[in-house]
């Protein structure tokens, strides 16, 4: 039987939602580990974690009303979509905080039947995700 | 853990970077982030340059842009090529990001 | 030798990133490195065929022409490409267009990776 291999990838989204795609490209990549075994050897699995830093925590936010007004899937959706498939979404406590967010406006990954919530953690806890990773991107 | 992070903007819109820790950190300044190594805004070195780091400065982007190593505003970085980037990332860090 | 991953969202006009990253891919394998390159988003503007070379836009066509004949693997998104109208048939020879999931995969299989998840 093939060796168990977990590959451990830390996703670190900087930007804010829908001018750039890449928060939207961040939590689809990560989406996509699900299936991503098909090109894998027996026991090889990916990984990811989501960390919002910076501008990047306004991704989590709940609300979103993209699909009323720019008629696209809200990032919201998405980070709800990743905790339904049980990957951790991180964001930053002292961002939050800088921005004057209550953790109350995070997406509910509940809503759509998730047992994962988002973690609030300081930058200090993220700083550990990054060393504990095999592979750190940058979105 | 040995980092190397790579900085493209002249003006930067994220504060990672400098909230990053690493046993080993290297910085190199491509793109238009090689501004940081060559002006002096307002008498003033850049605060990229304050970061406990080994810095490289890639010298395609900084030739491309009109500066040499003359222009360099500290003597601690240094020039680095594809070829040699392509060592630090291979062979010199165990990771290395995109900022 | 050793595998390098490359994954970059950036435009091919517009942006100087993909040219870092297609520099970087071929220096890598000048040095004997296998190399991978995943477009996402804009980048896959990367895979086109047809390209036009004008001296005011970057173009970077034969070079990744001259990787893949080496043995570089070069990938682009599949929707990020159909959403911007890029066909199957729009994309230049020896391509490959998959899920991320392909992308995913490879970082795995890869002693190094660079994201490049800049605009």
């Amino acid at each position: 039987m093939a060796e168990a291999k977990e590959l451990k990838q830390l996703f670190v989204v900087q930007r804010p939602p829908y001018k750039s795609e890449n928060p939207k490209l961040a939590l689809t990549h990560a989406l996509a580990s699900q299936t991503a075994e098909i090109y894998l050897d027996d026991g090889e699995t990916v990984l990811p974690t989501i960390a919002f830093v910076g501008d990047g925590v306004l991704n989590a936010l709940n609300n979103q009303k993209s699909m009323d007004h720019y008629g696209i899937s809200s990032n919201e959706n998405h980070v709800q979509m990743t905790l339904l498939i049980d990957l951790r979404v991180l964001v930053c406590k002292e961002d939050l905080e800088a921005r004057g967010i209550d953790a109350g406006r995070l997406a509910d990954g509940s809503a759509l039947g998730a047992d994962m919530s988002i973690e609030v953690v300081p930058f200090s806890e993220i700083q550990k995700e990054m060393e504990a990773a095999d592979q750190l991107l940058f979105f | 853990m040995k980092l190397g992070v790579i900085l493209t903007e002249s003006k930067r819109t994220e504060d990672t970077f400098e909230r990053l820790q690493a046993d080993k950190l290297s910085v190199v300044l491509a793109g238009n982030g090689i501004y940081h190594a060559v002006i002096k805004e307002n008498g003033n070195t850049s605060k990229v340059l304050d970061k406990a780091a080994d810095f490289y400065v890639l010298t395609e982007d900084l030739e491309s842009r009109g500066f040499t190593s003359a222009d360099l505003v500290d003597a601690k970085i240094k020039q680095v090529n594809y070829d040699g980037l392509v060592d630090l990332i291979m062979d010199e860090h165990d990771k290395f990001v995109w900022l | 030798m050793a595998t390098l991953t490359i994954g970059v969202f950036s435009s091919l006009v517009g942006s100087m990133s993909l040219d870092f990253a297609v520099k970087l891919a071929e220096a890598a394998r000048k040095k004997g490195h296998d190399v991978n390159v995943w477009v996402s988003g804009n980048a896959t503007m990367l895979s086109k065929k047809g390209q036009r070379s004008f001296k005011d836009y970057s173009s970077l066509n034969k070079t990744v022409e001259s990787l893949l004949a080496e043995g570089a693997e070069f990938c682009a998104c599949e929707a990020c490409a159909e959403a911007r109208g890029y066909k199957k048939d729009d994309t230049m020879e020896n391509w490959q267009r998959h899920s991320m999931d392909w992308y995913l995969a490879k970082c795995a299989k890869s002693d190094k990776i660079l994201h490049i998840g800049g605009e």
